[in-house]
């Protein structure tokens, strides 16, 4: 540090004054974020109601007896484990190093073409995304006609198949995101590495599973993280496509979080749900701490 | 050993066969939108029209929606930026025992899951009287938007040198002085990954401003659209399309202005190294 | 913070945040216009307005009532608030809205299904000052007065209509299906036998459309549900009770035979393929889809609905079908074996409801005296095709040949039943919905839907629940 024109200030007065621009930042986050937390840890163990309730009281753990007891919730447990295992940790991840690897050897038009195409996918509205693979994945959609057109056999997804339906869309809309991380992470990669690795003879597979990937170990960690937490909150893809329906086989926690919440007006039950999923969040959270430790 | 072109045109095949995975949903709503009669099929437009563009482009279903969009992200980003790049100067620049449990306090905010305190922000909301307000979501918008970003933000700091820094300050420059007129200069890309990155989340995003605002006309694109969608009686796909389209294009053109400028996007991932 | 709303906590942590968010957002209080009482000469009014684009006949006649009021008192102004949603997702839009007196509006629309829901929540005024000064409310028959009252014998809404249910059928399928032009069902197996007939003889059609599942929320439970259950033989023999709720002990009853019967009803029309498909009756939209589309189109030969169908068909509502009282028929809804009485309606309808947090309830209840009067209450029945709720118009030849089907579904009224509409009513709807979605599925057998709902019911009503005894 440097020295001031008007001689060393108290140390506790430089702290002070160096905290000084955390504030906004910080007022902002406590006042909006960790309060309704902390609201939410409250209301999760009462009644509240949206309607037909005059008086709300403290009812202890029986909202979160209620749930491991409701077949509807578990089912909406398997559900977003299904919907994150399938779309983020299988599909974005793996499409997203795949596309990331494939730019690296191609040719520049194609590289700017297709990382334009997924990436304006990952930046369309949340809605508009939906609308548009609901419209694919519809009996008469897009979908359909080129199984038609391939002579393969055509069905309802949206009906028979919903909770994959959804997942190939969270796929479509999150890839781009997986592929920017991992191609700046190839990027860093210096060239002697691989060039080494190729007058040695090892072939493409050989060459990414132990040289490649080892290298962009912290990356993977890192975007992992990320789009399983992004992908534990998607809400309006959903939403916008099935409405968790059919039969609830597309509800996942989000959903029935709101389903509870505002459509049987059980306020507290709802709260309870959201915060057992900030509990998962918050699981995941602290792994991802561990695996970043030192960089902190 | 195969030769290296050869290799280039695999993965140029490989590329072409995934993005026309990804193109087929886009190409839907773009022909869908100038075809007097379109349906649910990816198909040649029977000729081309405006009409459906002409037909949503009211007041009430286009430009008030729009202009709510723009109001509530425009500020809850501008909110964003301003608050991430102050917190993130002492963070990148002092060493103070603050620094790692704050940090670590906000790389935990990061991967929370928003959608789990909808619930009870909502109800917060009510009891404040902040619900079915302008300001109420912005502040809500920034607040969740800011972890992020102040990571973000602290990333694309620490690539700045701090010797010029240190020249400002023995010309007695104040800490702020030197943010605004070294360090966020020298940060340009950066600061506009932040600001496009929060932009584009928040102009997506349904669930916030579906839960905290409550008026018709206070109502931004993104939950209009969602009506307008709920009205599949007699669904006007060719319309709805239009919308689509119009509602896309802001975040769609910014995203494409400033990748050109910083070569593609790879600077976001850069800063989301671990 | 005005502390204006009868909060039944005041935790520390609450004020705590409540002073730390005071601080911060000045701009919050100082309500930038959109709160009810930020004006104390516009009355601002919540309404449902269709999903469907075309149909806007709530809006133009709300208008024209605007345009009177405003005329009638200088000075005055009316927001017309339309919430444009499906009915479930309305009325969350609606409970939502009358939490807060940031933005409760000063009148708002109320399904009868939900009333006493909303009341027990405190969200509504009760009206009886005003009614007690208000001489056209004698002219409102009893059963309409009581859809709108408490458990506390006060009044809490005014009713601009009500309705009644039953089947309607499209003559040409019939024909070409070998059917009678004047059919008219005995019992269930009736029912069941005509849509296999259509399904047999009439390829590419709906042979029948029972409202079933969660995304047709309401529709499902009274349109679908209720009109089988009310004509089970426990619900119509002597001395039954409702077969939903027991008044004596003033618990809810639980699956009962009758309640499996109506169930195993669903599960055969969507077991043998007599209904719509699956995926389409399970869209949130089917109700707007039947009207708009299917009818119209001649696509569905039977269904079972609403009194109010014709609303959307009328000149200048947007699906102009003038001719749909040749192409289609009535029939009244038989009981389970054509036991006596032999017809089965249901009755519900909406009331226009004062907020308890409004900012101006007066002028409100002066908009609804303008949109009451017989005049407007007229055009309003016979625009929406309501069932008049007031004597004066039912009486009037003008009303009653206004439409051809008012008379058929007039005479309804006599037979028909109302909903247990106590305030757990809307959960125990939900459960209702719920067992019907699982055997539509497929999901679940007739035997563990109604065991679920069991399980559903205790969980909404507290465990005011009584095992079913047949009577």
């Amino acid at each position: 540090m440097k020295r001031q024109a008007s001689g060393p200030p108290h140390p506790a007065f430089r702290a002070f004054t160096r905290a000084l621009p955390l504030t906004p930042a910080s007022v902002l986050l406590l006042l909006f974020l960790a309060g309704p937390i902390a609201y939410c840890a409250y209301i999760a163990f009462t009644d509240l109601q949206l309607t037909g309730q005059a008086e709300d009281s403290f009812i202890g753990f029986d909202n979160f007896r209620t749930a491991f007891g409701d077949e509807a919730f578990l089912n909406a447990v398997w559900l977003t484990l299904v919907f994150t295992v399938v779309s983020a940790l299988l599909g974005q991840n793996t499409l997203g190093l795949a596309l990331a690897a494939l730019m690296q050897r191609a040719s520049k038009p194609v590289r700017t073409l297709v990382g334009g195409i997924v990436v304006t996918a990952w930046v369309l509205p949340e809605v508009v995304a939906g609308f548009l693979l609901y419209a694919f994945f519809r009996r008469e959609g897009t979908l359909n006609a080129v199984l038609d057109w391939l002579q393969l056999p055509t069905q309802n997804w949206l009906y028979t198949l919903p909770i994959l339906a959804v997942s190939f869309a969270n796929v479509w809309r999150g890839t781009a995101f997986s592929m920017l991380v991992y191609s700046a992470a190839l990027n860093e990669i210096p060239k002697e590495i691989t060039e080494a690795a190729e007058v040695d003879g090892a072939g493409g597979w050989r060459r990414m599973w132990h040289i490649t990937l080892p290298m962009i170990r912290r990356s993977i960690g890192t975007n992992l993280m990320l789009i399983t937490l992004q992908t534990l909150s998607v809400f309006g893809l959903i939403w916008v496509m099935t409405r968790g329906g059919p039969g609830g086989r597309s509800q996942t926690l989000p959903l029935f979080m709101y389903e509870e919440a505002f459509q049987k007006s059980m306020i507290g039950y709802g709260t309870a749900v959201a915060l057992l999923l900030l509990v998962v969040g918050s699981l995941f959270s602290v792994i991802y701490l561990r695996l970043l430790r030192t960089e902190v | 050993m195969t030769s290296p072109n050869t290799r280039r045109l695999a993965a140029d095949a490989g590329l072409l066969a995934i993005a026309a995975a990804f193109v087929l949903p886009l190409a839907w709503v773009i022909l869908s939108s100038v075809d007097p009669r379109a349906d649910l099929t990816v198909k040649v437009p029977d000729g081309v029209t405006l009409d459906n563009f002409d037909a949503v482009l009211t007041p009430e279903i286009t430009f008030t929606p729009m202009l709510n969009s723009l109001l509530l992200c425009g500020g809850g980003t501008v909110l964003t930026v301003i608050c991430a790049a102050l917190a993130a100067y002492p963070l990148s620049r002092f060493r103070s025992r603050l620094n790692r449990p704050f940090l670590l306090t906000i790389l935990f905010a990061t991967s929370l899951p928003i959608t789990a305190i909808m619930v009870p922000v909502y109800a917060l909301f009510v009891q404040v009287n902040l619900i079915d307000t302008m300001q109420g979501t912005i502040f809500f918008f920034a607040a969740s938007q800011l972890p992020f970003a102040i990571w973000l933000m602290k990333n694309f700091m620490d690539g700045v040198p701090k010797e010029l820094e240190e020249a400002a300050w023995t010309d007695g420059a104040s800490s702020l002085q030197s943010l605004v007129r070294v360090v966020l200069p020298l940060m340009g890309p950066g600061v506009a990954v932040v600001t496009v990155f929060s932009f584009v989340m928040m102009w997506g995003n349904f669930f916030v401003p579906f839960m905290l605002l409550l008026t018709p006309e206070q109502m931004p694109a993104a939950v209009s659209i969602n009506e307008f969608f709920g009205n599949r009686g007699t669904v006007i796909y060719g319309q709805l399309a239009a919308f689509s389209v119009i509602y896309s294009t802001p975040v769609v053109l910014l995203y494409v202005g400033v990748a050109r400028r910083l070569g593609g996007g790879f600077a976001l991932g850069g800063a989301v190294k671990g | 913070m005005r502390p204006t709303a009868p909060s039944s906590r005041r935790s520390p942590l609450r004020l705590l945040l409540t002073a730390a968010l005071a601080v911060t957002a000045p701009g919050a209080l100082a309500a930038c216009g959109s709160g009810s009482g930020s004006d104390p000469d516009t009355v601002e009014v919540s309404y449902k307005q269709s999903t469907d684009n075309q149909v806007r006949v709530m809006d133009t006649f709300l208008a024209d009532v605007k345009k009177q009021f405003e005329k009638a008192n200088p000075g005055k102004k009316v927001k017309l608030v339309p919430i444009k949603a499906p009915d479930s997702e309305y009325y969350t839009k609606v409970q939502q809205m009358l939490r807060s007196p940031k933005t409760a509006p000063d009148l708002v629309y109320e399904d009868t299904f939900l009333i006493n829901s909303d009341i027990t929540s405190g969200y509504l005024k009760p009206l009886d000052d005003y009614l007690a000064d208000w001489k056209d409310w004698d002219q409102f028959i009893d059963t309409a007065k009581t859809a709108a009252k408490a458990e506390d014998g006060k009044t809490y809404g005014i009713p601009d209509g009500t309705d009644t249910r039953g089947l309607w059928f499209d003559k040409a399928i019939f024909e070409k299906a070998g059917l009678p032009s004047d059919w008219q069902p005995k019992s269930w197996a009736d029912l069941l036998t005509a849509a296999r007939t259509i399904k047999a003889k009439v390829p590419d059609v709906i042979p029948l459309n029972v409202y079933t599942g969660k995304p047709a929320g309401e529709a499902a439970t009274m349109q679908g549900f209720e009109m089988l259950l009310y004509g089970t033989e426990g619900a119509t023999a002597a001395g039954a009770t409702d077969p939903l709720y027991d008044e004596k002990s003033k618990k809810w009853k639980a699956g009962t035979q009758g309640f499996k019967d109506a169930l195993a009803f669903v599960e055969t029309v969507y077991k043998e393929k007599l209904g719509p498909e699956v995926s389409d009756a399970l869209d949130p939209n089917i109700s707007t889809r039947v009207r708009g589309e299917l009818l119209p189109e001649g696509k569905l030969g039977i269904n079972l609905d609403g009194s109010w169908l014709p609303q959307d068909w009328l000149p200048g509502s947007g699906h102009e079908w003038p001719e749909w009282s040749e192409k289609l028929g009535l029939a009244h809804m038989p009981t389970q074996n054509g036991q006596s009485p032999g017809k089965v309606s249901m009755s519900g309808g909406w009331t226009w409801a004062i907020p308890d947090k409004a900012g101006n309830p007066d002028l409100a209840f002066e908009f609804i005296e303008t949109m009451q009067s017989k005049a407007n209450a007229q055009k309003w029945y016979i625009a929406n095709s309501g069932i008049a709720v007031r004597k004066d118009v039912a009486a009037d030849p003008a009303y009653v040949e206004a439409q051809p089907g008012i008379k058929f579904f007039t005479d309804l009224v006599s037979s028909t039943h109302y909903r247990p509409a106590y305030p757990a009513y809307p959960k125990v709807s939900t459960a209702i919905q719920e067992a019907m979605e699982s055997v539509t599925t497929g999901d679940a057998s007739v035997a563990e839907a109604a065991k679920n709902y069991d399980e559903e019911l205790k969980a909404a009503t507290d465990d005011q629940v009584i095992e079913g005894t047949e009577e």
